[in-house]
């Protein structure tokens, strides 16, 4: 466990930094439940796994078809990049990136301070 | 993601609107105008550029490289030779053994899914890498998983469509409950025309009755050609007859390809 004065020794910026990130991470499990209340799901597990095939891209809501066409053609991305692509607010691709992982579309992973989504190719059906 | 190659979807909602022999001299038409093209047949249902190039030995098929069995530079053939002037062209050709027509109607939506990523991946490897200039997609027609994965994956798609009354609903259906929802840019061209387009006025009342009717930029307008259908689909009027009409029509239709943005 990291103590306070360990934190405050460092400078400002970094722990605005860390800040930061606490929040966006917040932000993202808030977006989760979010969701799921929205879903009526009271367990917390995803859907299982599904492939995220074109029949699928085309019977989607249009704003989630945007979201997971861009991740389609980017491969793996945050939602950030996401956004810049789709000229939506990053706020606004996190949330619908958020669902896309519920509903068993998309894979998330964390590194570091980013949060990358991504289409799980490799696994075999 | 800075390309300069261009992927071209030709798709149709009815069978023999002509897509083969358009994407094929859409394909020489570039090469004549001295770009580096590939085309592909995803038609698998129905593999056709095989016969129509009369190619007959094939190191590996399209089917092994969405299959992850084979990678793309062997898959491609180069027929350059064919051509005349500067350009380059290559084929990628489907399997036209009933067994691999058999083995590719009973793929499922995970293969389906990584032979999507498999198309989206030759954008890196040949128009980034290999500075291919245009890579067409030849398709198979109406809603079939391969035709709609080679929509997703290109830039451009070409809808050929005749002015046969079920071929304009269906094409009309397909403009928005298709290509629309996945925000493709969609140009039509209309082949088989019996209308008099050789005068302006019966060419421009054309225009906006199909600008009309389909609510989408219009790429060309192909005349019925009885010397095309008399080739039986086994020239390349591009190359081969390069002052027939036809020829024409197909510079025009590259040229106005090549300045879009």
């Amino acid at each position: 466990m990291v103590s306070k004065q360990e934190v405050l020794g460092k400078r400002p910026l970094q722990i605005l930094e860390k800040i930061r990130e606490n929040l966006e991470r917040l932000n993202d499990k808030m977006e989760v439940m979010i969701e799921l209340q929205k879903h009526g799901r009271k367990d917390f597990q995803p859907l299982p796994e599904t492939p995220l095939d074109v029949m699928t891209l085309l019977s989607m809501p249009d704003h989630l078809r945007k979201t997971a066409m861009t991740l389609c053609r980017l491969g793996r991305a945050t939602a950030e990049e996401i956004s810049q692509q789709t000229h939506r607010a990053r706020a606004v691709e996190s949330a619908y990136l958020n669902q896309l992982v519920i509903m068993g579309y998309l894979k998330k992973e964390r590194k570091g301070r980013k949060a990358y989504f991504y289409i799980e190719k490799e696994s075999q059906g | 993601m800075t390309t300069l190659g261009k992927i071209i979807a030709v798709h149709s909602y009815k069978g023999g609107t002509g897509k083969t022999l358009l994407s094929a001299n859409l394909a020489a038409t570039f090469v004549k105008h001295g770009k580096k093209v590939c085309l592909f047949d995803l038609d698998f249902r129905a593999p056709s550029l095989s016969t129509v190039l009369k190619i007959e030995k094939v190191e590996c098929w399209l089917n092994e490289y969405l299959n992850g069995t084979c990678e793309i530079d062997k898959v491609l053939i180069d027929l350059s030779d064919r051509i005349q002037n500067s350009g380059k062209l290559f084929v990628g050709l489907a399997n036209p053994s009933t067994e691999a027509m058999r083995d590719m109607s009973a793929k499922d939506r995970k293969w389906e899914m990584r032979a999507l990523g498999r198309l989206l991946a030759l954008r890196n490897s040949l128009l980034n890498d290999k500075g291919f200039d245009y890579l067409i997609f030849d398709t198979s027609p109406g809603l079939q998983y391969s035709s709609i994965n080679a929509i997703v994956g290109a830039d451009l798609v070409i809808v050929a469509t005749t002015l046969d009354r079920s071929d304009v609903d269906g094409t009309k259906r397909m403009l928005h409950e298709l290509y629309d929802l996945f925000e493709k840019k969609t140009d039509i061209v209309l082949n088989k025309v019996l209308h008099d387009v050789y005068s302006q006025p019966g060419k421009e009342e054309l225009h906006v009755k199909i600008k009309d009717l389909y609510q989408a930029p219009l790429l060309g307008i192909i005349p019925c050609f009885c010397d095309v259908l008399k080739a039986e689909g086994s020239i390349l009027f591009a190359q081969e007859r390069p002052e027939h009409p036809f020829a024409k029509i197909l510079d025009e239709m590259a040229t106005k390809i090549d300045n879009m943005a």
